[in-house]
């Protein structure tokens, strides 16, 4: 059990005063970060990272993994009370969230869900990471362009089925989110496309300004239809903890799902550029093969709980590549990654012999983030929920400024404003047309990887598909792939044959 | 009392005098001192390789008072993939902004601009050049082949092989390479990876041979006993633990070399006299232990500071040869 001992060290590392308190401006501070739409953890670990170059780095980065950390729990607030997505993994979470807490009114039951089951899923995560963070970051090298193609494959053919009620409009939302990712520079020889002779456009549409306005300002414009209705959600529980208390049924309901996607989160999150959103879609994406009491998409606890385990598990894969090997799992930990370059360390494959009091003490101090976040996160649920009464004329100037701030905040410029505005309309009019937005912003993330994996992988193989098959890996990946997609045309040629029952 | 008077004049007048003097030595060639903040733009990402550039000279100037008090305010523009932040600051008119405006400027940010814009190095008032970085070839523990001359004999049997790296500099590395050793981008072909650790990660996990970099990322592999640098893209041997790595005119080509400099440029409208401060300023930093053993040593580069007349030179001349290898060149 040396890692055990290590780990111990690490705590020993973590539980002085001041490092104590670090964890917990960072936990309080990713709260913050975390909940306001915009500013994702890649921009709060970007902002922060210049204030602690004169910390020593134990210390500095400490705050930084916290902060991250607790990030993953902030991105769910106002997903689940506006229907924001706090950043770019809580778009899943707003798919049930938002529902739960409006339809079947109950918010408090929902943060607590998201809270709880974001506890559970970076636990096992961080459990993972302590006892198997050097051999679960060999395996992530075992993913290829090959195996990254077939993989997200695989995600993007279920992006369709898996959100909202039409299957045709979910693939032609894909579609859309795939042709508005491939604009701006080309992810591998830096060509130009689709730029239209714009220089701003050359740096392709971004994804935090396109998210806000196209679930936020649409859900602004869809706001102002019904400002004069009275409040909706008249809250009928008491706005306190224990009000918003869930009951051991639904505890029971949440605990299942948050596992299984702690520990799928926690492999995905190890993967090369793959991330906490991947993470979060691939999770909500396996519940629908589990039963779910309420269908997903309608306020089940099971869809917030499978993602947002899956994306704080994914938060502390990540780490496993980044300390194990000096590779960043994602575009927060590259942020990271240039951090301890500048504290002075060597990030690599010596950082575990070389630093271990520094990487220990991170591990440990993720733990300790994460029990400090759930207490400070559970604490607030009370004061958020109130967010919900407040009436709709109040809410849309309130909103509108907070998508603007975030449009402005992740280039410092106003073209991130004009994205917002833009998406915010188109998102607008495809949900009065009955296409919900999840596709298009979950083809948009996942499409660019995908584009830069494929053809990597047919440069390795120089053209040929036997790529795919000869590795056992993404051979066994593909065969998911034709299962996924054949099934339906199977059951309908089936169907037809009357073997089988309509 | 009356002496008394006069020698107190004539203190004062020589003090007076003496002070003058000095306060035009400091100012020799203008009479630019920094009477504002400075905007120093980056267009990349904060964390990235500019940015540690940027903050290093930052913390050396301000350590060693040589801005007049004045604090630095670092500006992220990063829209366009830095193009907007480029042209932004080849735009400032005239006057007290443009003389505190900084631009930090590396090759790996003007073969992009010159590929996909119409902006030019011309378009900017080179301020100083002040270190280069080159690149090796490396293979992987799981690489076909041990060295490069296993490399060059499979080549001549026209075996197909893929080199990865990261993008810019890496890129024309890789055309000049292959231009020198007369083989096609079909047989030795190039994947771009957005950064050197994600080309890193692929020859870890064995996804293909031959790996391109700059010393400072592979420099911790190369110990941890990794990967193993096979080719050194450079005029001469690296020193440390890159030595082994033999030169390509060992092997009888002619050395290719694409430096990856890295520099400091302002808006072309900058005063003359704002010029001459800034290039002095960098040059008193490029002198500094802190700056040669904290930044240059840590990173593995090869220092050399230009002043500003130099550099304009030379970065005229690197962008003429860069526009005529994509025929670009009209």
């Amino acid at each position: 059990m040396e890692n055990l001992q290590m780990l111990f060290m690490g705590f020993s590392v973590v539980l002085t005063l001041e490092n104590v308190l670090v964890t917990m401006l960072g936990a309080v501070l990713g709260l913050i970060v975390g909940a306001m739409p915009g500013i994702g953890s890649l921009a709060g670990v970007a902002l922060l990272l210049p204030l602690t170059y004169k910390f020593n780095p134990t210390t500095a980065i400490i705050m930084l993994g916290s902060l991250y950390y607790a990030n993953m729990y902030g991105g769910s607030f106002s997903a689940i009370l506006l229907n924001i997505p706090g950043d770019s993994p809580a778009v899943m979470t707003a798919l049930d969230g938002y529902p739960m807490a409006t339809k079947r009114n109950r918010p408090g039951q929902a943060l607590f869900t998201a809270n709880m089951s974001s506890f559970i899923g970076g636990l096992i995560g961080m459990l993972i990471l302590t006892f198997m963070g050097p051999l679960l970051a060999d395996l992530g090298l075992k993913f290829g362009p090959a195996e990254m193609t077939a993989l997200l494959l695989v995600a993007m053919t279920s992006i369709g089925w898996l959100v909202g009620e039409s299957p045709t409009k979910g693939v032609v939302l894909t579609m859309v989110g795939i042709l508005l990712a491939s604009m701006g520079m080309d992810t591998l020889t830096g060509s130009p496309r689709y730029d239209f002779g714009n220089m701003y456009l050359l740096g392709g549409i971004p994804f935090t300004p396109f998210v806000i306005g196209a679930v936020g300002f649409s859900q602004v414009l869809k706001l102002m239809e019904e400002r004069n209705k009275k409040v909706e959600a008249h809250l009928n529980q008491k706005l306190t903890i224990r009000g918003s208390l869930l009951t051991l049924h639904d505890f029971r309901r949440l605990v299942p799902p948050a596992i299984r996607s702690g520990f799928m989160g926690t492999f995905v999150g190890v993967l090369p550029g793959a991330g906490a959103t991947t993470g979060a879609f691939l999770g909500y994406a396996a519940q629908k093969a589990f039963k779910s009491e309420e269908p997903l998409g309608s306020g089940a606890i099971e869809g917030i709980a499978s993602c947002e385990a899956a994306n704080n598990a994914a938060a502390a894969g990540s780490f496993a590549p980044l300390l194990a090997l000096g590779i960043p799992g994602s575009g927060t930990g590259a942020v990271l990654l240039g951090g301890l370059m500048m504290w002075g360390l060597n990030p690599g494959p010596l950082l575990f012999s070389t630093n271990p009091d520094f990487a220990w003490g991170l591990i440990a101090s993720l733990f300790l983030a994460n029990l400090l976040t759930l207490i400070i996160a559970l604490g607030i649920i009370p004061f958020l929920v109130k967010i919900l009464t407040v009436p709709v004329k109040m809410l849309i100037p309130i909103i509108t400024v907070v998508c603007v701030v975030g449009g402005y905040s992740t280039s410092n410029s106003m073209y991130g404003v004009i994205i917002m505005f833009l998406s915010g309309l188109f998102g607008y009019i495809l949900d009065r047309n009955g296409y919900g937005v999840a596709p298009m912003l979950l083809a948009f993330v996942l499409a660019p990887l995908l584009e830069s994996n494929m053809r990597k992988a047919f440069i390795i193989s120089h053209g040929s598909m036997g790529i795919f098959f000869e590795k056992p890996i993404a051979a066994f990946l593909i065969i998911v792939l034709f299962a996924i997609i054949l099934t339906p045309v199977i059951k309908f040629v089936l169907r037809k044959a009357g073997v089988l029952k309509k | 009392m009356r002496k008394i008077a006069l020698v107190l004049t004539m203190a004062l007048l020589v003090s007076v005098a003496v002070f003058a003097g000095a306060q035009a030595e400091a100012q020799a060639g203008g009479a630019f001192t920094p009477s504002k903040n400075i905007d120093w733009y980056v267009t990349s990402s904060p964390g990235g390789g500019s940015d540690i550039f940027t903050r290093t000279i930052m913390d050396i100037a301000v350590a060693e008072d040589l801005l007049n008090g004045q604090n630095v305010v670092v500006q992220y523009k990063t829209d366009g993939a830095g193009e907007v932040g480029r042209l932004l600051v080849s735009q400032i008119r005239a006057g007290v902004q443009a003389d505190h405006t900084l631009l930090t400027f590396n090759s790996g940010d003007l073969m992009p601009m010159l590929k996909n814009t119409n902006n030019r190095f011309e378009n900017f008032q080179a301020i100083a050049h002040m270190a280069v970085d080159k690149h090796l070839i490396f293979v992987g523990e799981m690489s076909k082949y041990k060295s490069f001359e296993e490399v060059l004999a499979a080549l001549k049997r026209g075996e197909r092989m893929v080199l990865g790296g990261s993008k810019g500099d890496d890129i024309a590395c890789h055309a000049a390479l292959i231009a020198e050793l007369g083989v096609t981008q079909d047989q030795l072909s190039y994947i771009a990876h957005d950064a050197t650790s994600g080309a890193i990660t692929a020859i870890l996990g064995g996804h293909f041979d031959l790996l391109i970099s700059k010393p400072a990322a592979a420099s911790q592999y190369v110990e941890a006993g990794k990967i193993t640098p096979i080719l050194a893209l450079s005029t001469s041997r690296f020193p440390g633990n890159l030595n082994s790595a033999p030169t390509l005119s060992e092997f009888g080509y002619k050395n290719v070399e694409v430096p990856n400099w890295r520099s400091i440029v302002a808006p072309k409208s900058m005063s003359a006299e704002a010029v001459a401060y800034w290039t002095d300023v960098f040059k008193k930093v490029s002198a500094t232990e802190t700056w040669n053993k904290g930044y240059i040593e840590k990173q593995k580069l090869v220092p050399d500071y230009m002043d500003a007349a130099t550099f304009t030179t030379y970065g005229m001349n690197f962008q003429k040869e860069y526009l005529a290898s994509i025929g670009k060149d009209k």
